[in-house]
Parts: C-alpha cells; sequence; structure tokens
C-alpha cells in the first residue's frame, strides 16, 4: 500500500484496521488547469476522531464532499470500509454519515418528517424509521420539536437534526464538517462530548474543523490540506515534537535577585545562545534539544537569587498549522 | 449495476416531489388560472349567455300626440327586463341634416316626453355611461289608438330569441292598461308602465295586443340557430380551447412548478445530504422529473376533465371521443416537454431566479419567436419548393408545434378544413414528440450528472 504512512495503522502497540483510505486523490476543474486537490494521500484508522484541518480555499470541503460521494474526483481512489468508492459507490454511501457545515433543511417538512424521508433511502422499515427517528431527536434533545416545521428551528436544533440524520442508518463512518460552528459555548461543549460518546461507540469521525482547541481535544490524528496539498498526516504529538525538532528551546525563568554576575553564569552554560532580562526574570534561548533547565536553576540559586519558576516553551497545534500552512487564514 | 441500483432514489425522490409541489402556494396560484382559463373558456367559446351579448339599455320611444294633435314623442328607457333607467339622458335630433332639437333626461319612472310640433320623424339616442342606445320615431296617419314597440331577446343563451318584451303607452304616449295574448290565448297584462314580457315557443306566434277593446295582431318568428357552423360547436370549443389557451398555458404552469426543482435544493444545501444518500444519480433526477410531472399533469388533467364538463354541459352534446383522448393525452406530452426542459435549466442555473429566466426565454423562444425565425429563414431560402419543405416541417423543432398539429391531427375533419390542418402525418409527428422526448430526458440526465453538485 504505497505512500500510507504505516503508524497510523497502529496505536498502543494495537493494529487497526484503516477505515478510509485515500490514495492519490486529484480534482481540477477547467479542463485540468484548476487543481483544488493534488495528489491527496491518507489514511484514518478505524474507531479514530481524524482532525482534518486547512486554511479557506485549501480544500478541505471538496474533499469532503468527494468522501461523502457528492462529488466525483478527476483521479485517485478511495476506499471506504473496504469498499472503492468508483466501484461501489452505493455500499460507501451506505457505510457513511455526512453532517455537512450547512445545516440546510426543506423549510416545510417537520424534523420527524425529515429523518423518515432520509431513512427511506436506506432500505429501513417505516416503523423502525419512525422509532428511530423519535429515539434521535429524544436522545439530541429536540424530541419536543419533532413536529414542527424547520423554518421555527434555531441553529443549534438545526445541527442536532443534521447530526441526528447522519446516524439513522448506524454508519461506521462520520464525516463531520465544521459540527461546532455557529453554537455557542455550551453548544460546543454537547457536541464535542457527542462526538466523544459516538467514537466510544466505535464510529470513526472525519472532523473538519477551524477551531483548533476543539480538534486538540478532540483528535489525536491530525491531517493538514493547504492549496490542494497535504501537508502533514500525523498525531498531535509527532507533529508538534517534529515541529520543535532543529527549533531553539526557549526557558522562561521566573526569579528575583538576578545580578549581573548571576546572567553572565547562565550565559556561560553550554548550550545558551542568548540570554535576555525580562520583567519578571530572564528568558534563556538554547539550542535545539538541549536541556539546559538544570544548570540554569543551578546557576540561579548558587548565584544567590530567588528562583520561582522555569516554564520551557511549548509549540501548540496553533503553532503547527501556522508553521505548516504559511500562516494562511482559516 | 443492475436496474434497482440503477433507479435508487426514485420513488422516494418522486414521492417527496409531488408532495411538496402539491403544498406550494405557486401551484395553487397557478390551477386556478387555469381554471378560470379553461373552464371559463369552455363556457365563453360554447356561446353561453354573458352581459356584453344584452345591452343594459333599451329605448322603447312611441309617436304620440298632444290633445292638439301635435307630435309628441314618449319615449320609455329601460334594461332589457322593464326596470326604468331614472335621470338618463336622451337626445333628439333629426335626420337630414342631422340637428340636434334637444335633450332631456327620464323621470323616476324612466319616461321622458319631447315636443316635436309638426315633424314627423326624430332620431333618438340614450347614453349611459359608454353605452348608447339609438332608434327613430316617425309620424303616420293611423287610426289606432295606442302604440307599441317590441324586441325579442335570448335570455338563456340556447340560440332561441323565444322572449318578446314589448312597451305599450296609449295614443297620448302614457301607459294604459293592456293585455297581451300569444296565439289566441291571453297571457298577462302590461305592468303601471307599461312593459310586458312574453315566452315564445320555436317557430312562428301570433301575439295579440289589446287596449280599450282596440287590437293589434302580428306574427314573431322564434328560429333555429344556425346550424353546421363550426363556431359553438363542442368539437370546435375544444379546438380553440387547447389552441389558444392551453397551448400558452400549460408551459407556464410546467414550468412555474418545476423552475427551482434542482436549483432550490442547491442552493438551500440539500442537494448534498441527499446525494450522499445510497441514491443513483439517475434515480434522484428521473424522481425529480417524475414528482414534478405528477404534480403539474394531475392538477391540468382535472381541469381539463371540468373543461370537457363544461363543453358538454353549455352545447348539449360531449366533443368527439377520439378528439377529447388525444387532447387529454397530447397535453400531458406538452407538460412532459416542458418539466424536462425546466429541469436542465434548474441543474444548469446557479440560482432559482435564473433558472426561471431561462423558463421564460424557453417559453418566448418556441411559443412567440419562433413562428418569426422560421418565417425569416424561410424567406431567405429562394427556392419556392424547398422553402415550402422547410415551413412544413419547421414545426417539428418546436415542442409547442408538434403539440398544435397532434392535436389538429386527432381533430375532426371539418375542423381540420376551417383551421389549416396539418399536412404532417400522424407517424411523423409521432416520431418527433419521441425524439424530442428522448433527447430532453438524455440530456437533463447528462447536465444532472455533470453538473447538480458542482
Amino acid at each position: 500500500m504505497p505512500g500510507i504512512p504505516w503508524q497510523s495503522f497502529c496505536r498502543e502497540g494495537t493494529w487497526r484496521v484503516p477505515v478510509i483510505e485515500v490514495e492519490g486523490l486529484v480534482k481540477s476543474y477547467g479542463r485540468g488547469t484548476v487543481r483544488a486537490l493534488d495528489d491527496v494521500t491518507f489514511t484514518v484508522p478505524k474507531g479514530d476522531i481524524f482532525g482534518f484541518l486547512g486554511p479557506n480555499g485549501a480544500g478541505k470541503t471538496t474533499t469532503i464532499r468527494i468522501l461523502s460521494t457528492v462529488l466525483d474526483p478527476t483521479s485517485g481512489t478511495i476506499r471506504i470500509d473496504g469498499h472503492d468508492l468508483a466501484e461501489d459507490p452505493l455500499a460507501v454511501k451506505e457505510r457513511l454519515g455526512l453532517m455537512p457545515d450547512e445545516v440546510a433543511f426543506y423549510p416545510t417538512l417537520t424534523g420527524e418528517q425529515h429523518l423518515r424521508y432520509y431513512a427511506s433511502f436506506h432500505k429501513i422499515p417505516r416503523a423502525d424509521a419512525r422509532k428511530r427517528a423519535k429515539d434521535y431527536l429524544e436522545r439530541f434533545g429536540i424530541g419536543d420539536a419533532a413536529g414542527k416545521k424547520l423554518k421555527a428551528y434555531s441553529h443549534g436544533m438545526k445541527k442536532r437534526l443534521a447530526l441526528a440524520q447522519c446516524l439513522l442508518h448506524d454508519p461506521q463512518v462520520i464525516i463531520m464538517d465544521e459540527p461546532a460552528n455557529g453554537l455557542d459555548p455550551q453548544g460546543m461543549r454537547y457536541f464535542r462530548d457527542l462526538i466523544r460518546s459516538l467514537n466510544h461507540e466505535g464510529k470513526t469521525i472525519f472532523l473538519s474543523s477551524h477551531l483548533l482547541s476543539e480538534v486538540e481535544q478532540l483528535c489525536k490524528r491530525v491531517g493538514i490540506i493547504d492549496r490542494g496539498k497535504i501537508v502533514a498526516v500525523d498525531s498531535i504529538e509527532n507533529l508538534t515534537t517534529g515541529l520543535a525538532a532543529g527549533t531553539p528551546t526557549v526557558l522562561h525563568v521566573a526569579a528575583s535577585d538576578l545580578s549581573d554576575a548571576i546572567l553572565e553564569s547562565v550565559r556561560g552554560l553550554s548550550g545558551v545562545t542568548a540570554v535576555e532580562r525580562t520583567e519578571g526574570g530572564v528568558k534563556v534561548t538554547a539550542r535545539s534539544g538541549a536541556d539546559v533547565g538544570p544548570d540554569v536553576s543551578k546557576a540561579i540559586v548558587l548565584g544567590g537569587g530567588k528562583l520561582r519558576e522555569i516554564r520551557t516553551e511549548q509549540r501548540s497545534l496553533e503553532d503547527l498549522f501556522l508553521s505548516l500552512t504559511k500562516g494562511g487564514a482559516m | 449495476m443492475n436496474l434497482r441500483t440503477f433507479f435508487r432514489g426514485l420513488p422516494q425522490v418522486a414521492h417527496q416531489e409531488f408532495l411538496a409541489n402539491l403544498k406550494s402556494v405557486r401551484l395553487l396560484i397557478m390551477v386556478i388560472i387555469l381554471a378560470l382559463a379553461v373552464v371559463g373558456g369552455s363556457y365563453g367559446l360554447s356561446g353561453g349567455p354573458g352581459g356584453p351579448s344584452l345591452s343594459p339599455l333599451v329605448v322603447w320611444a312611441h309617436a304620440a300626440y298632444e290633445s292638439n294633435d301635435s307630435h309628441v314623442a314618449s319615449v320609455f328607457v329601460a334594461d332589457p327586463f322593464g326596470s326604468p333607467r331614472t335621470n338618463t339622458q336622451v337626445t333628439f335630433s333629426t335626420f337630414r341634416p342631422e340637428e340636434t332639437l334637444g335633450v332631456a333626461r327620464t323621470d323616476g319612472d324612466g319616461f321622458v316626453r319631447f315636443p316635436m310640433g309638426n315633424r314627423s320623424e326624430v332620431y333618438v339616442v340614450a347614453e349611459v355611461g359608454t353605452v348608447v342606445f339609438g332608434t327613430s320615431v316617425f309620424w303616420f296617419p293611423s287610426p289606432v289608438n295606442f302604440t307599441s314597440v317590441t324586441y325579442q331577446y335570448d335570455f338563456d343563451g340556447d340560440g332561441l330569441s323565444e322572449t318578446l318584451a314589448v312597451h305599450v303607452v296609449d295614443r297620448e304616449g302614457d301607459p294604459a292598461p293592456t293585455q297581451l295574448s300569444v296565439n289566441g290565448t291571453y297571457v298577462r297584462d302590461v305592468d303601471s308602465r307599461g312593459y310586458g314580457r312574453l315566452s315564445l315557443p320555436r317557430g312562428l306566434s301570433n301575439i295579440t295586443i289589446e287596449v280599450g277593446g282596440q287590437v293589434e295582431s302580428f306574427t314573431v318568428d322564434v328560429v333555429e340557430p344556425p346550424s353546421g357552423s363550426l363556431f359553438g360547436t363542442p368539437d370546435a370549443t375544444l379546438f380553440l380551447l387547447s389552441a389558444v389557451f392551453l397551448y400558452l398555458i400549460v408551459p407556464i404552469f410546467a414550468i412555474v412548478v418545476t423552475f427551482d426543482a434542482v436549483s432550490k435544493e442547491r442552493v438551500q444545501g440539500t442537494l448534498d445530504l441527499l446525494l450522499s444518500r445510497p441514491v443513483s444519480r439517475t434515480g434522484v433526477l428521473l424522481g425529480k422529473f417524475l414528482g414534478s410531472f405528477a404534480a403539474v399533469a394531475f392538477p391540468v388533467t382535472f381541469v381539463n376533465l371540468a373543461g370537457l364538463g363544461v363543453i358538454t354541459a353549455a352545447s348539449g352534446e360531449s366533443p368527439s371521443g377520439g378528439f377529447a383522448a388525444g387532447f387529454l393525452g397530447f397535453t400531458l406530452l406538452l407538460i412532459a416537454f416542458y418539466v424536462l426542459l425546466q429541469i436542465i435549466f434548474s441543474t444548469l442555473a446557479k440560482t432559482s431566479g435564473t433558472a426561471i429566466l431561462f423558463g421564460v426565454l424557453a417559453w418566448l423562444l418556441f411559443n412567440v419567436l419562433y413562428n418569426v425565425l422560421t418565417l425569416v429563414v424561410g424567406l431567405l431560402i429562394a427556392d419556392p419548393a424547398a422553402r415550402f419543405q422547410f415551413q412544413l416541417y419547421a414545426g417539428l423543432g418546436n415542442p409547442s408545434a408538434i403539440y398544435q398539429q397532434l392535436v389538429l391531427l386527432y381533430a375532426p375533419l371539418e375542423l381540420t378544413g376551417f383551421f389549416g390542418g396539418t399536412a404532417i402525418g400522424g407517424d411523423v409527428l409521432g416520431a418527433a414528440a419521441a425524439i424530442w422526448l428522448v433527447i430532453l430526458l438524455v440530456l437533463a440526465l447528462w447536465v444532472f450528472e455533470k453538473k447538480a453538485a458542482s
């Protein structure tokens, strides 16, 4: 399976089957002159919550529309739960639930009518469809609005209905495009908990979001796309560690009574490249990978300074994102 | 891919499209417009009675005499049923040279008297709004001591003028007790204003008016309406209905119902959710087509059947069975043409506004511009024989024209003889209709496959 990073198949030493496999995906417009997606390759193991990040116009929505069989790719292969999208699209559709970014419904249908309409495409018997619709509406806290037309629904209620329609047929793979978009903090927390709960039920979740904190809290693995190309696919931990590699280590030291002699002794420590006095102490810059913390604290204490805290500057997902996408807007 | 997979999603989409259209206000509005046109047209073209066929103003002018034997015009102005028109302006004038003698207004009983001196003729004109009614009065030496004026009416619209409205005044021009008889049988007295109405049988009737022992008799003929006329027959009415009303309105109906079948789903974002379901695009498109088609076809057929009922009721006989069946069937064909055409536009257009604009342009092209274009192109063809052939078959490029010619094909011979008929055979027309349907269907499927989710 060329091009697929093998580390994605393992987590905590356990072999995991890839449930979304995308290889060499290309989407061109205008007779091939404009490439919205260029050789996009990634996999998502079964039971994962996979974060999909990228600036506006990077190709996130195009990728999602192709994965959910709405848009045809120009070339490349996609397998969902072992089924090739080009050869057996109906099998793929049966295993897939889509929660689109725009919560769009028929304004004159009720919430329950929507769910029954969508259930009818999955060959769910009528009585069962009615029961499932009621159950999901209750589960997502909109059971009271089951008989109301969609024009009476708030944005948050529509989001919940969007999730209900995507789970109706019990799909193994759920594709969510900006699920927390437009929600208040309570709503965002509700959806975060719900996504975790679905994941615990064994669902694989492909999560596209511009809320990096949301992705950081939910996902262990992410894919980052920029200008139609995948620029990174790995665990957040590996990616941020990789980002830190080759960049200087920065220590923020909170201390008082720092004499010039103390600063000179710190400056003379092996690996330290710069020392700069700050309002509450000193900022120490060392070579990448140099563990100078113990030596710095020793130099300060022995020099008569009063040390309160030493904190190593961490690389966040945001740093990673900005670094990989040339600071592009999301 | 087996057939069930190929058409997957069709029944669900068709059902949803049909129900959504049935609940839409625009469908209701179109049904009302169509019903007004078809039912009203059926009644009107069948020759039913209407306001315009009866003048609301009638002048009953009598040659009367003053006590000194000088002439006086005694004029009663009323509606055909004898209700007086009060305060109505009446103008009295001479014939040659035309010279106004005077203007007067009717009194509370609808009467006006105008002294004429020794003049022996006068022209009397009454006016109410834009309605004008004129008549003449002549004074002849007469031994009778009363005068009568009669008008014959067809109040019930059956083509027979079997009502005779009579107005009688005495020698002085005043209403007098009068007995009216038909064929020797007393019927009634005139009312206090001198007005009376008689219902006459078909054929000749002898009318007798008796005032103060003096009798006047005359005959009135209630004639059969002319038979064999093309207009007013059920088939002619049906033909005009299809060629004039439905030919123009049904395409608009189809366009209005279908214009956003795809574009609305795309604009409101529901198309992605639909296409992500286990459906084939062929199934979705055919579902859209069948749902929209049924939503137009059911009410149109219902209104057409009502129109046939009205034609039958108004004219007393039903149109020819084959012609009526052809009319119903070919109207469905016309609906299918325009629903498919509009679904293509709805798929291509980015917005519903653009989609309906495309539909309006197509309607204008096929119903207005096409004939002009074929005429112009025909003029450019120098060879008369080639021009003839071009103009003969040019209609096959227009679905509305195919509908018209198919209707003509099924129309009775006397109608096609009068309206021009069609020189193209049924096989050619049928093939043209089938080709149009197949081309539009394939085009709709192809466009939907390529453009639906773009």
